[in-house]
């Protein structure tokens, strides 16, 4: 049940089937049948969290567990904040109505850098002590969280009592299954804490003690009470076997992503070495055609959605693409479903896959070629030719499509004003196959050209790099608008402090909790949206704690330096990045896992090759 | 092909289900129902589902109405019980009649208006003040800026019954093409005209009217 003194302000707020649960789909428990309760929170706003893949199969996992109960909560947006602050409610979950501050377990999913803050307000929001030392002996609430920014988490480290390394199908029930043990056993946090940490996949930031030099790097980073020198990441090895949700809960008001998805398979074999998703995610597993088609199938008939999204890093890469299309197409034209590929590459986009595509529905194509030259593209390992991309667009023009997307990343590693204005070059070439085709589409052709800042990220090729400045970027976009010739181009170049703290976040250390929860306290939260990110009380942040944003961002960091991530294991070796490094800066390219093994040591968990 | 005109009610929660996400909500639970439903022809099908008329966000009905098409006659009883085993919390189908009536034909809807408040000894005698004045002015926005009119007289008390301290109001306001006054604008302006805070503490569509007060389906 929602809190009597919500119902009153609800209307005063928008959306506000995003504070009231009751959606079709979410799981009810008698509390008397249930020994522990997780609060599985997404630090942003449930039109964003409710998108999210990994909560839905989380979620529902957890629930599967007579005793156990997983709730849903999200951050609220300001206009809800505002009145929760000011009637004093706590925030609850959203099944219940019950104030997580009371659960066994807070779990955040941590998708982003920018979302930090959020947290941070979260838990203040709930009457959750921030601070992880705050918070007592009573074994719960813990706050805990896993997701892609678990690799480092030593940023937020002093917030939570426990991070869950990897993907969490099996060591999320461990973890319950010791706490429900040692609970009832009578145990304190402390020693909870302790006995958790021997779980494989379980970082418990309090037990470690991290020095450092003089110049601020990483000394050492030292385990106490029996804690595991390096903390390995947990991979589920058979995506057939593994858990997948059928039913799912299906909000009211719509979402970023309003779709029901099935992911095909997880990893990636590409090694596009800026990308941090491309390497915490190996090794590559697929799941078989059957699987996918029967859980599609399943999740539309469950939830009466007509569009089922397929889902992975690179869904075209999957052995069994073109079976899985003709499967789910013959169902989904039938159902009168849309059938979207999100993850398609350019290289081995065929003409019949487009062809199965574009029988559903034809909108505008999407290409990431990420960088303007061939010399550029291959110190990224973004193993896309111009032949192929232009193969591509004339498939996609002949199949009638008059609009394309190119994404490109700026500030890149050895990037000069040549690769730049190649950006401009390709898409100026893209413009005139158009012209030159001699039966083209009717419409009018419009490519429209993207350009984001480049974030070098922990556990890829690039953790080394420094992070282009701010007047860098302004400038090569400059570069860019004065090389751009035709008016069917259209470029948009955005640029923020943002991306600087998102590079300070993704590779910052311990020290930097102080900052973040000064950027908190001076009011900073929702930073991903643009409309709240402050940059100047980030920077008050930094000098308020004598710590540099450009030490973080803007450095060039040796292969011997101890990184603040060092005692953390996602399984690709160091010895792997820095060759892959070294290969970058020589403009040599790595073939894909699936040709050549680069060795990157991801498959020692499988105990066999990927391939 | 067949039509069916389904009337259904929506409480507690699913108040806060706005107009156009309880259009997505029901086409889904249609789909999910495994009723026959028609698709429109051409490029993109889509299921035809028609509500003649909009509910407020916050308000409660007894009386929506959505017309459904299928491509075979059912059973109503059938359909009710297809459609009530999908639909979510507070969303609930109570019957099924042959649509007669066109959307075009509704002019009037009746609301039960539930007010409360502590602070002040008679709310009858509030009301009554309130409704007596020659002109209720309200705020309106238009697309040219903020116009000033008159509701007072596209009110209707149709009862009113005073049990200190909730004052009960059934009124009746104008629906449909020809002009609409949506309850929540009488509330408000009773709530600004009073001195003392007046809670609703509840708010509910109870009739759906054709012309002369007739009822709608």
């Amino acid at each position: 049940m929602l809190p009597e003194i919500l119902q009153a302000h609800l209307l005063d707020v928008q959306k506000p089937s995003r504070y009231t649960g009751g959606e079709i789909g979410q799981i009810v428990k008698q509390k008397s049948q249930v020994d522990v309760r997780f609060a599985f929170c997404f630090p942003d706003i449930y039109d964003v969290g409710m998108s999210h893949l990994g909560m839905k199969i989380l979620y529902s996992l957890i629930n599967e567990r007579e005793n156990y109960w997983c709730e849903r909560v999200f951050a609220p947006w300001p206009d809800m904040e505002a009145v929760m602050r000011q009637e004093k409610i706590l925030l609850y979950a959203l099944e219940s109505g019950d104030e997580i501050r009371n659960f066994d377990f807070i779990g955040f999913t941590l998708q982003y850098e920018m979302s930090y803050t959020n947290i941070l307000n979260m838990l203040d929001l709930a009457g959750v002590p921030v601070w992880q030392k705050d918070r007592g002996e009573q074994i719960f609430p813990l706050v805990v969280a896993g997701g892609p920014c678990a690799c480092n988490p030593e940023p937020i480290a002093d917030f939570f009592d426990l991070f869950i390394l990897g993907e969490g199908e099996e060591v999320n029930l461990e973890l319950m299954d010791l706490y429900h043990t040692m609970r009832r056993n009578g145990a304190s946090r402390s020693e909870f804490l302790k006995a958790a940490a021997q779980i494989r996949g379980i970082y418990v930031p309090s037990l470690y003690e991290v020095a450092y030099h003089e110049d601020g790097t990483v000394r050492s980073i030292t385990p106490h009470d029996g804690a595991p020198e390096k903390i390995t990441k947990r991979v589920i090895t058979d995506m057939n076997q593994s858990y997948y949700p059928e039913h799912v809960v299906i909000p009211f008001i719509e979402t970023i992503h309003d779709r029901v998805s099935v992911e095909v398979l997880r990893g990636c074999i590409r090694g596009c070495r800026f990308c941090q998703a491309g390497f915490l995610y190996r090794p590559f597993r697929e799941k078989s055609a059957g699987t996918v088609c029967r859980q599609g199938i399943a999740l539309c008939e469950h939830s009466g959605y007509d569009e089922l999204s397929l889902s992975s890093l690179s869904t075209s890469d999957h052995s069994q693409i073109e079976e899985i299309l003709d499967q789910l197409l013959e169902y989904t034209a039938k159902e009168h479903i849309n059938l979207s590929l999100p993850s398609l590459r350019i290289d081995n986009f065929s003409k019949s896959v487009l062809e199965k595509v574009t029988t559903i529905r034809k909108s505008g194509l999407t290409f990431a070629p990420e960088a303007g030259t061939q010399r550029l593209r291959d110190v990224i390992n973004k193993n896309v030719t111009e032949e192929e991309v232009m193969r591509t667009c004339r498939i996609a023009f002949e199949g009638g499509y008059t609009t394309v997307k190119l994404y490109f990343m700026m500030g890149l590693p050895t990037e000069t004003d040549e690769d730049i204005a190649g950006i401009a070059d390709l898409a100026q070439k893209i413009v005139n196959l158009f012209y030159d085709m001699p039966v083209r589409a009717k419409g009018k052709l419009q490519i429209s050209i993207s350009t984001a800042t480049f974030v070098p990220k922990p556990f890829t090729p690039f953790e080394f790099e420094p992070q282009t400045e701010k007047t860098e970027i302004l400038r090569k976009q400059q570069v860019l608008k004065k090389a751009i010739k035709s008016k069917k181009i259209k470029a948009s170049m955005h640029i923020s402090d943002v991306s600087q703290m998102e590079a300070v976040l993704a590779r910052g250390d311990r020290r930097l909790c102080a900052v973040l929860y000064d950027a908190w306290n001076s009011g900073c939260r929702l930073d991903s949206w643009e409309e709240f990110f402050d940059a100047a009380r980030w920077y008050a942040a930094f000098e308020k704690n004598h710590l540099d944003p450009a030490f973080y961002a803007n450095r060039t960091r040796s292969y011997e330096e101890i990184m603040p991530w060092n005692h953390i294991d996602y399984l690709v070796s160091k010895k792997f990045l820095i060759r892959e490094n070294q290969k970058a800066h020589a403009a040599q390219t790595t073939p894909p896992c699936r040709e050549f093994c680069a060795g990157c040591g991801a498959n020692q968990c499988l105990g066999r090759p990927c391939f | 092909m067949k039509d069916y005109r389904i009337v259904f009610e929506k409480k507690g929660i699913s108040r806060y289900i706005s107009h156009l996400d309880l259009n997505r909500c029901m086409i889904r639970a249609v789909r999910r129902s495994g009723l026959p439903a028609w698709y429109t022809e051409g490029f993109h099908p889509h299921l035809y589902l028609m509500f003649p008329l909009a509910l407020s966000l916050g308000v409660e009905s007894i009386c929506e109405v959505m017309d459904l098409r299928l491509t075979e006659e059912l059973p109503p009883e059938e359909i009710l019980e297809k459609l009530n085993a999908v639909l979510p919390e507070g969303l609930h189908a109570l019957e099924i009649h042959p649509p007669q009536k066109q959307a075009a034909d509704i002019t009037a809807a009746e609301y039960h208006l539930l007010l409360s408040a502590p602070d002040v000894p008679d709310l009858k005698s509030l009301w009554d003040a309130f409704f007596s004045q020659p002109e209720i002015l309200v705020q309106k926005k238009t697309k040219k800026g903020v116009k000033e009119i008159n509701i007072k007289n596209n009110i209707i008390i149709h009862k009113i019954d005073f049990q200190p301290p909730d004052l009960s109001l059934i009124l009746r306001l104008p629906a449909g093409n020809d002009g609409n006054l949506n309850i929540g604008i009488v509330s408000d302006a009773f709530q600004n005209y009073a001195d003392k805070p007046i809670l609703v503490k509840s708010v509910c569509r109870t009739k759906i009217f054709s012309e002369n007060y007739q009822d709608f389906f």
